[in-house]
C-alpha cells in the first residue's frame, strides 16, 4: 500500500493553557488564516477551537464555485487573488483541491440585466479578470442544454462568461488546509466549544471554551453564520448581520452533460456538475433570520421550476439530496473584516454571506497579514465595520437587498 | 421548515405569507443627542440571537399589518409570550 | 419463464402481457410487474455495474433502496426499476457499462481496488499541476451513473396538488391502515399514503397466521377494504412522502394510474397531525462480496416469489438474524425453492414454531452461523459459511444467498423534521425518541414486529393524532396503551456488525463502492465521526439516499473505535427521502406575470414586450431597437405610453399627512390644492428608494404614485416606518385598478382637446397641475401636467376597467396627426435627454439623495430623525468620497459609450448609467455615476468599455438636462 494512513491533522492534542492566538471556528476562513500565520509569519502557537468537527458549516454546506467577477473595484482584486490561489494551494499543500476551471456562465435575462453585466465584465476586465459578455446563441453553444427559446418565464438576453472561474472541491479544502495548520504546528481542537473572550482594560486576555480557558492575547472569530451571535454575546458587539439559512440540493449522478457553472439572478438558481457527476443547484434563501440550517418544501420545488425552464432536460433527472447551511448577511453584501478597533487583540472576519468559500484563501492570507502585523492591509481596509456608520455601503450589489427592513 | 405565524388579526398562516421585519429596537430616536453611532446602531445593528427573540413581521398577502411576535431562531418556532418569559 | 401461480398474494396478471425492449431486443413481462421483476423472469440476473468498480449488481432489496438496478428507461436515467410499474413499449437500457452489464469491459476495475483506497483522488493526480486537466476528464467520463441527452425531453404529464388535513398517515402497511381508520373513526379527515400501488405493507405477501384460519394476506386485505370503504379517508397508493416539515407539511409525489390525467403529481399536504408509519427495511449483512448478484434480502426473495411469482433460484442458503428470515425460508422451500442450509446470526432466542417447522422440512438450520463469503464472478455460485468468530467454515454450492442481518426502522420521515433517535440495544436500532411536536410512530418504525403490536400500536398512534385534533379523551388513549403494552414489545435484534471477513470486499454502500476497509482507512486518517466518514468516503450519498449503509454505518465505526452503544449516532438523513424527478417537483409550473389593461391591443399594434419586474411591458414598437421613430414622434408630434404600471395609492385619515411627512422628503404640507407635487423617499442610510407625485385630492386625503418597481413595498414601507405611532390613516393600493396614459408631444394638447371637454388650455390647466373630469360624461378621469419625457405631457390616469376604450379615444383622435405608441426604451432615451432619473438605473443601493442631484427635494426644517432618511443625508452630506450623478457629452461627437461602461483614472472611478447617440440633440450624451472629484463640469471622463483592450474614449462633464434646459417645451 502506498498511502499511509496517519490523521490527517494530527493527533488529539490537550488544550494548552496559552496561545499567542486562539481562533473560535474550525471553518476555511480559520483554517486559512492559520496555515498563513504559521506559514508566512512564523506564528505557530495557535489554537483553532471548533464546537462540531472542522468544516461543519459553510465550510462543508457550500456548493464549491469559485469566481473573481465581483462587481466593485474593492472586491475584484481580492477575489481574483483567491482565485489564483488554488493551483499554488494544491502544490503547496500537496492535496489535490480538484480545482476544476470549467468557467461560470451567468446569465441575464433583460437589458437592464445586460447592462449590469457590462458594467462587472468592464471591471473584471479593468483588473485583468477574465469576463465576456456573451448573447444568447453564443451562450446555447457552450451549455447545449440551456433552453434560450423565447417561451421561457424569463428568456435569455445573453450571459456574463468568465472562463477562470469554476468549481473547488470544498471539503478537500478544508482537509488539506487542517493538514497544512497540523504540519506547521497549529493546533486544532475540535469538539470543543468557545465560551467567552476575557478582557481587561480593553484588551483580549484569554478565551474560555468547554475544554479550559486559555490565555490570549488575540481571538479571531471567523465561525461563518454564528460569528454574529458570538461576538455580540462575548463582546456585545452588535454586527449589521442577518444569519438566514441557504439551501442547496443535488440530483442523483450523471454522465457529464453540463460543462460549466450556469447562474441565473432571475431565476435565483445557480448549478453545475460536480466531478462526481451530480448536478449541485441551489442559491434561495428564505428571508428571515435564523440557525437552523433547515430546507424547506418550498424551495426544492422552486428550484425544479427553475431548472424546468432553463435547463429543461434535467426535468428527466432526480433530485436526491437537500441540505441547508447558514449565511450571514450584510445590507451591502460585502463581508466585515476588522480588528483592533473596538477591543484590542480582537479580530473578526465575517458577514460573508454566501461569499466565503470563494474568498478564503486570499482572506486567511491578508487576516494573518493583519493579525501578524497589527495594522489593517490595504486589501481589507474597505471591509471595516465603520463604513456602515459613515452610510458608505459598498455596492457589492446595485439592487436593493430585500432581506432587511432597512430598504 | 414549514414556517407558520400567527397574525393577530389573520390567525396562523403559512409562513410565506409573511415579510419579515427585524428585531425589536423600539421606535425611532430621538432628535437631540443623536450621534452617528447611535444611529447606525438603531438602523443596522442586530443582535442576531441565537434563541428566543422579538421581532416584526409584516403579513404582505393577507391584512396588511405589522406586528410583533417572540420565535426561537435556533427552532423558528412561535413562541407564546408566556412561554419566553420563562 | 412460468410464473408461480394460485398464489392470493399475486400482483400479476399473467393473461396480459405488456412487451418492452431491453437490448434493442423485445421483451414480455405480465401485467402488474415492476421493471425489475419482468427483467429478472426474462433471465436477466445482472441489471448493471457499480459505480466505481464496476462489479455486476442485481436484484437486492426489491424497494429500490440502492442504485443496483437503476436503469434508464425512455431516456430516463436512474430509474429505480424495482418499485417502477413496467409499461407496453418501454425501452429500457443498462448503465454505466462498456459493452453490456454481463460483458463490461471496464469490470478489470475491481482488481484495482487497492490503488483506490479511501479519499485517494486527494492525494493524486495533481503532481505535476499540468496532468490534473487531463485526470479530471477521465473522473468525469468514469463518475457518473446514468446519462441524459442535452435536448431530452421527458415525456408526460405532470401536475401538482396543495392539500390539507387533520391527520396524514404516512405508510398503508397494517399500522398505517390501523392508525388511519381509529383517527377516521373519530370523526377526521386522514390522508393515507402509501408508496406501493396497493396497501398491505408487510402483511401484504406473508402466508403466516395471524389468527386462527386468517393468514397475514388476509388481514391486509380485510384492513385495506375497510381503509377503502371509509368516507373520510382519502387514500393516495403509489404516492411516496420525500419530505417532512415542522409544523406538520408533508411532501410527497403520486404516480399516476392509467385513468390519471397525471404521470406523477407533487403532493404537498399541511395536517394538524402526522403518523409516520413507514415500516423497516432490512439491514444488509456484511461479508465478502455481499453484493454479488444471486444476494438478496428477505423480503426480496418472498416478495419476489409472493407478488410476482417467481422464485428467486434454484437453490439458496439463508444467512439471516431474525425470525423474519426463517419465515421467509419456510415459505420459499414450500413454493419449491431447494434450501441447502439456514444458519442464523443468533445463537439462541429464535421462535420455536419457526425452528421446528424448518426441522420438519428437513432444512439444516445452524445457529451461531453467518455467511463469510459468495463465490461466483458474476453471479453467486457457492458460498462460505462460518461460525461467527470464524473458527469453522463449511461452503455450499447455491445461486442464491438470503441474507439479512436485521430490520431498519424507516425513521427518515421523524428525523427529517427534527426529531431524534436513539441506539437501542435490545433491538440493535435507532428508534425514535424525541418525536416532533404532533408527530407519532406506529409499527415497525418503533421496532416492533409482532402482527398485533403492530396493528395496536397503530391504534395508538391514530388515537394520539385526534388527541392532537382535540376528538379523543386522556381515557381512550390510556387504554390503548395499556392494550399494547400487553402485547410483545420489540424483538431482540442481533449485535453481528460484520461476518469474521477482513472487508476488501465487503460493501457497506453499494452506490459508492465503499468496502469496510475503506471505512478503516478513513477513520484512521482522523474522520472518526460517521459524518466525517460518510463525506470522506460518499458513504451513503449515491441513489440510495442512504438505504443501505445508514444503519450499518455508524454501527461499524462505533465497533471499529470500540466506542459505547450510547455514543451510536445515525447519521443525517435529507429529503427527498425517495429520490424525486425534477419534473414531478416543477408540477404545473405556473408562470406569473402581470398584465397591464393595454396589453392586448399594445401587442396588436406591434409592442415588443419584456418582463419588468412583476410586470409585461411593451418595450420596443418595431426591431429598431434604438426606438427611433417611437423617439422623433414623441419630440416632433405626439406619442402614448402605456404607463399603467405605476404605482398608485391613495392615503387618507386624520392622520395622512403625518404618515407622508415620515416618509418623503420634502414637507408635505405644502402640496396644494390643484398642483402635483414631486417627491422622493429614502431609506434610513440617504439612500434614494422611490420617487413619484403626490396630489392632494381632499381634506386628508391624498393620491401619489411610486415607480413601478417599488408599488409592491409602499404600503409595507409606510407602515413599518409609522408603526410605532398609533396614527389613524388608510392606504389603499389602487395600482391594478388604475391605468395610466401618458400621452406626450407638441401636438397633445390637439388630441386632447378632440377627447375632453374641460378647458385644457395652457392658461386652464398649466404644467404641475392636475384635474378631474369625466369624459363623455361617464368615464372619471385625472389628468396630471407632467414632462418626464420634456414634451408637452398628460398623465392620465384611469380606472383600470375604462382604459381600452380612453385609449382607442385617444388613438382615434390622434389618427390625423399620426399618432403612435412608443415603448419603455424611447420613454428611457427622452427622459434621459432631460437628465430625468430612473432609479436603479441612474442610482444603486448605496446612492442616495444628494448624490443624484435630488437634493432640492428635501425640506431641512423636518425634524431630522422623524424623516426616513433626514439623519443619514445630514451625516452624509459633505462627504467628498461618495459617487455623483453627472451628465456628459462625448468628445470629438463621438459615439455614446455602452451603458456600464466605467469611468477610470488609474483606478475604477464611476460607471456609465445611461448614454445614447441622441437623435434629438445630434450627439452622444448621457449620465455617470463618478466620484465627487469628477463631478465638476468640464471634467474630462475616461472610459472603458469591456472588449476595450488599451483603447479609451473621452468624455465631458456638462449641465445637464442636455435636452430644453430650461423646460420651455413641457410647459407650453
Amino acid at each position: 500500500m502506498f498511502f499511509k494512513n496517519k490523521p490527517m491533522w494530527g493527533k488529539k492534542t490537550k488544550l494548552k493553557s496559552s496561545y499567542d492566538v486562539v481562533i473560535i471556528g474550525g471553518g476555511l476562513h480559520s483554517l486559512a488564516t492559520a496555515y498563513y500565520l504559521s506559514k508566512e509569519h512564523g506564528i505557530t502557537d495557535i489554537a483553532i477551537i471548533e464546537k462540531n468537527y472542522i468544516g461543519f458549516g459553510g465550510a462543508g454546506r457550500n456548493t464549491a464555485i469559485v469566481r473573481a467577477n465581483q462587481r466593485t473595484r474593492y472586491n475584484v482584486p481580492l477575489y481574483k487573488e483567491a482565485l489564483d490561489l488554488w493551483p499554488v494551494l494544491t502544490k503547496e499543500l500537496d492535496y489535490n483541491l480538484m480545482f476544476n476551471n470549467c468557467g461560470n456562465l451567468n446569465l441575464m435575462h433583460s437589458e437592464a440585466a445586460m447592462k449590469a453585466a457590462r458594467m462587472t465584465i468592464a471591471t473584471a476586465q479593468f483588473h485583468g479578470v477574465e469576463s465576456h459578455l456573451i448573447d444568447a446563441k453564443q451562450a446555447k453553444e457552450l451549455v447545449p442544454a440551456l433552453n434560450i427559446s423565447e417561451d421561457i418565464t424569463f428568456p435569455i438576453h445573453g450571459a456574463m462568461f468568465h472562463p477562470p472561474g469554476g468549481v473547488v472541491r470544498h471539503d478537500a479544502v478544508v482537509w488539506g488546509l487542517a493538514k497544512g495548520c497540523a504540519k506547521n504546528g497549529v493546533q486544532i481542537h475540535q469538539q470543543t466549544e468557545a465560551l467567552d473572550i476575557g478582557t481587561r482594560n480593553g484588551k483580549v486576555t484569554s478565551v474560555t471554551t468547554s475544554r479550559g480557558t486559555i490565555n490570549t492575547k488575540q481571538v479571531l472569530i471567523s465561525a461563518g453564520g454564528y460569528s454574529a451571535a458570538l461576538i455580540y454575546d462575548m463582546l456585545g458587539i452588535k454586527l449589521p448581520i442577518s444569519v438566514l439559512t441557504i439551501q442547496a440540493m443535488v440530483t442523483q449522478p450523471l454522465k457529464p452533460v453540463l460543462d460549466h457553472v450556469v447562474s441565473s439572478g432571475a431565476y435565483h438558481c445557480y448549478a453545475n456538475q460536480t466531478l462526481k457527476g451530480e448536478i449541485a443547484t441551489g442559491a434561495h434563501m428564505d428571508p428571515w433570520p435564523n440557525y437552523t440550517t433547515l430546507n424547506t418544501a418550498h424551495y426544492i420545488k422552486h428550484q425544479a421550476e427553475a431548472l424546468s425552464e432553463f435547463l429543461p432536460c434535467l426535468r428527466g433527472v432526480r433530485f436526491m439530496r437537500i441540505w441547508g447551511g447558514l449565511a450571514d448577511m450584510t445590507p451591502d453584501m460585502a463581508p466585515i473584516m476588522d480588528g483592533n478597533d473596538q477591543v484590542e487583540g480582537f479580530f473578526m472576519d465575517c458577514g460573508w454571506g454566501y461569499f466565503g468559500f470563494k474568498s478564503c484563501s486570499a482572506v486567511g492570507k491578508y487576516m494573518a497579514q493583519f493579525m501578524a502585523g497589527n495594522e489593517c492591509p490595504g486589501m481589507l481596509k474597505p471591509f471595516n465595520l465603520n463604513r456602515y456608520q459613515e452610510h458608505k455601503l459598498m455596492g457589492e450589489t446595485a439592487a436593493l437587498v430585500n432581506y432587511s427592513p432597512d430598504n | 421548515m414549514a414556517l407558520t405565524i400567527t397574525c393577530p388579526i389573520c390567525g396562523k398562516r403559512n409562513g410565506y405569507e409573511f415579510r419579515f421585519g427585524g428585531e425589536e429596537k423600539g421606535p425611532r430616536p430621538e432628535e437631540k443627542d443623536l450621534t452617528p453611532q447611535a444611529w447606525c446602531d438603531y438602523v443596522h445593528m442586530n443582535k442576531c440571537v441565537a434563541g428566543v427573540q422579538e421581532e416584526w413581521w409584516f403579513h404582505k398577502d393577507g391584512c396588511g399589518s405589522w406586528f410583533k411576535i417572540l420565535r426561537d431562531t435556533t427552532t423558528n418556532l412561535e413562541q407564546a409570550a408566556g412561554e419566553a418569559a420563562k | 419463464m412460468n410464473r408461480l401461480s394460485q398464489l392470493p398474494t399475486l400482483k400479476i396478471d399473467t393473461t396480459q402481457k405488456l412487451a418492452f425492449t431491453y437490448k434493442e431486443k423485445t421483451y414480455f413481462g405480465a401485467k402488474g410487474d415492476t421493471i425489475a421483476s419482468a427483467l429478472f423472469a426474462n433471465g436477466v440476473r445482472i441489471f448493471g455495474r457499480s459505480l466505481k468498480y464496476h462489479r455486476p449488481r442485481g436484484l437486492y432489496s426489491l424497494d429500490g433502496e440502492c442504485s443496483n438496478t437503476c436503469m434508464e428507461v425512455d431516456g430516463v436515467p436512474n430509474v429505480r426499476c424495482e418499485n417502477t410499474s413496467l409499461e407496453d413499449g418501454m425501452i429500457i437500457k443498462e448503465q454505466n457499462v462498456k459493452g453490456s452489464a454481463e460483458y463490461d469491459m471496464m469490470g478489470f476495475l475491481d482488481k484495482m481496488d487497492w490503488a483506490m483506497p479511501a479519499g485517494f483522488y486527494y492525494n493524486v493526480m495533481h503532481k505535476p499541476a499540468k496532468i490534473w486537466p487531463l485526470a479530471m476528464k477521465q473522473i468525469r467520463k468514469a463518475a457518473g451513473l446514468g446519462k441524459i441527452a442535452p435536448d431530452h425531453e421527458i415525456p408526460g404529464k405532470y401536475d401538482e396538488i396543495f392539500l390539507n388535513t387533520d391527520v396524514c398517515v404516512i405508510g398503508g402497511g397494517p399500522a398505517g391502515m390501523t392508525a388511519a381508520l381509529a383517527a377516521a373513526q373519530k370523526g377526521l379527515r386522514v390522508i393515507l399514503m402509501e408508496s406501493r400501488p396497493w396497501l398491505g405493507g408487510c402483511f401484504e405477501y406473508r402466508s403466516r397466521e395471524y389468527q386462527s384460519r386468517q393468514t397475514l394476506h388476509d388481514r391486509a386485505v380485510q384492513l385495506a377494504k375497510e381503509v377503502e370503504k371509509t368516507e373520510n379517508i382519502r387514500l393516495f397508493t403509489h404516492t411516496s412522502a420525500v419530505g417532512t416539515y415542522n409544523n406538520n407539511l408533508v411532501t410527497g409525489f403520486q404516480i399516476g394510474k392509467k385513468e390519471d390525467i397525471f404521470d406523477q403529481r407533487y403532493v404537498e399536504i399541511r395536517a394538524n397531525s402526522v403518523i409516520s408509519a413507514a415500516g423497516a427495511i432490512e439491514r444488509p449483512l456484511l461479508f465478502d462480496n455481499n453484493e454479488r448478484p444471486g444476494v438478496m434480502q428477505a423480503a426480496c426473495a418472498l416478495r419476489l416469489a409472493k407478488t410476482y411469482g417467481q422464485l428467486p433460484g434454484k437453490k439458496a442458503v439463508f444467512s439471516v438474524g431474525h425470525d423474519f428470515g426463517l419465515e421467509a425460508a419456510i415459505e420459499l422451500h414450500d413454493l419449491g425453492l431447494a434450501i441447502a442450509c439456514v444458519t442464523d446470526i443468533r445463537e439462541d432466542g429464535q421462535n420455536l414454531e419457526l425452528v421446528k417447522k424448518i426441522r420438519n422440512r428437513k432444512i439444516p438450520l445452524l445457529k451461531g452461523w453467518v455467511a463469510t463469503k459468495a463465490h461466483g464472478m458474476k453471479t453467486v455460485k457457492k458460498i462460505s459459511i462460518s461460525t461467527l468468530d470464524g473458527q469453522i467454515s463449511k461452503t455450499f454450492a447455491c445461486d442464491v444467498i438470503v441474507a439479512s442481518a436485521g430490520f431498519t426502522p424507516v425513521t427518515g420521515h421523524i428525523t427529517v423534521n427534527q426529531g431524534t433517535l436513539k441506539y437501542d440495544s435490545h433491538t440493535g436500532a435507532f428508534l425514535p425518541d424525541q418525536m416532533p411536536e404532533k408527530m407519532h410512530a406506529a409499527g415497525r418504525v418503533l421496532g416492533l414486529e409482532d402482527p398485533k403490536s403492530i396493528e395496536v400500536s397503530g391504534k395508538l398512534a391514530g388515537l394520539k393524532a385526534a388527541f392532537d385534533c382535540e376528538n379523543c379523551s386522556i381515557q381512550e388513549l390510556g387504554d390503548a396503551k395499556k392494550e399494547l403494552e400487553a402485547l410483545p414489545g420489540p424483538a431482540r435484534g442481533s449485535k453481528l456488525v460484520t461476518a469474521p471477513v477482513k472487508g476488501r470486499k465487503t460493501f457497506i454502500c453499494f452506490d459508492e463502492d465503499a468496502t469496510i476497509k475503506n471505512i478503516k482507512q478513513a477513520i484512521e486518517k482522523g474522520f472518526d465521526v460517521p459524518e466525517l466518514i460518510k463525506r470522506f468516503t460518499a458513504t451513503g450519498l449515491g441513489p440510495g439516499q442512504g438505504g443501505i449503509p445508514g444503519h450499518n454505518l455508524p454501527l461499524f465505526v462505533a465497533k471499529y473505535q470500540a466506542l459505547p452503544d450510547i455514543s451510536i449516532r445515525p447519521t443525517n438523513v435529507r429529503p427527498p427521502l425517495v429520490p424525486t424527478l425534477i419534473a414531478t417537483y416543477a408540477g404545473a409550473n405556473h408562470k406569473m406575470f402581470k398584465t397591464t389593461p393595454m396589453d392586448e391591443m399594445q401587442r396588436k399594434d406591434g409592442g415588443i414586450f419584456r418582463n419588468i419586474g412583476v410586470w409585461q411591458r411593451a418595450r420596443y414598437f418595431s426591431n429598431d431597437f434604438s426606438s427611433r421613430k417611437e423617439i422623433e414622434n414623441v419630440r416632433n408630434n405626439v406619442g402614448m405610453l402605456d404607463a399603467s404600471t405605476l404605482g398608485k395609492f391613495r392615503i387618507h385619515g386624520p392622520d395622512a399627512l403625518k404618515a407622508l411627512q415620515r416618509v418623503f422628503v420634502s414637507d408635505m404640507s405644502r402640496v396644494k390644492q390643484g398642483r402635483v407635487k414631486y417627491s422622493a423617499m429614502c431609506n434610513d442610510d440617504g439612500c434614494v428608494i422611490d420617487d413619484g407625485v403626490v396630489i392632494k385630492q381632499g381634506e386628508n386625503d391624498y393620491y401619489f404614485t411610486t415607480s413601478t418597481g417599488r408599488a409592491g413595498q409602499t404600503i409595507e414601507w409606510i407602515r413599518y416606518h409609522t408603526r410605532y405611532d398609533g396614527w389613524d390613516f388608510a392606504l389603499v393600493n389602487l395600482t391594478d385598478s388604475m391605468g395610466v396614459i401618458n400621452l406626450s408631444g407638441p401636438n397633445a394638447r390637439k388630441v386632447m382637446e378632440k377627447v375632453v371637454d374641460i378647458d385644457i388650455s395652457n392658461e386652464g390647466f398649466g404644467f404641475a397641475e392636475y384635474k378631474t373630469f369625466n369624459i363623455a360624461d361617464t368615464i372619471p378621469v385625472r389628468a396630471m401636467r407632467l414632462g418626464f419625457v420634456g414634451e408637452l405631457s398628460y398623465e392620465l390616469h384611469v380606472p383600470a376597467s375604462y382604459m381600452k376604450a380612453v385609449w382607442i379615444m385617444l388613438k382615434d383622435a390622434g389618427k390625423e396627426f399620426n399618432i403612435r405608441n412608443f415603448g419603455v426604451e424611447a420613454q428611457n432615451v427622452l427622459r434621459m435627454e432631460k437628465c430625468h432619473i430612473i432609479l436603479g438605473q441612474e442610482s444603486e443601493q448605496r446612492t442616495n439623495l444628494l448624490d443624484v442631484g435630488l437634493g432640492f427635494l428635501w425640506d431641512r426644517s423636518k425634524a431630522d430623525a422623524k424623516t426616513v432618511g433626514a439623519v443619514a443625508l445630514r451625516q452624509a452630506e459633505n462627504d467628498q468620497t461618495r459617487f455623483k450623478l453627472v451628465g456628459f457629452k462625448m468628445e470629438n461627437n463621438g459615439r455614446a459609450p455602452r451603458d456600464g461602461a466605467l469611468v477610470v483614472d488609474d483606478k475604477v472611478r464611476g460607471y456609465i448609467a445611461t448614454a445614447r447617440d441622441s437623435f434629438s440633440l445630434n450627439e452622444a450624451v448621457g449620465m455617470a455615476l463618478v466620484e465627487a472629484p469628477l463631478s465638476k463640469i468640464g471634467t474630462r471622463l475616461e472610459i472603458f468599455e469591456d472588449e476595450c483592450g488599451d483603447d479609451r474614449i473621452y468624455g465631458k462633464v456638462v449641465a445637464m438636462p442636455f435636452y430644453d434646459p430650461e423646460g420651455n417645451r413641457m410647459k407650453m
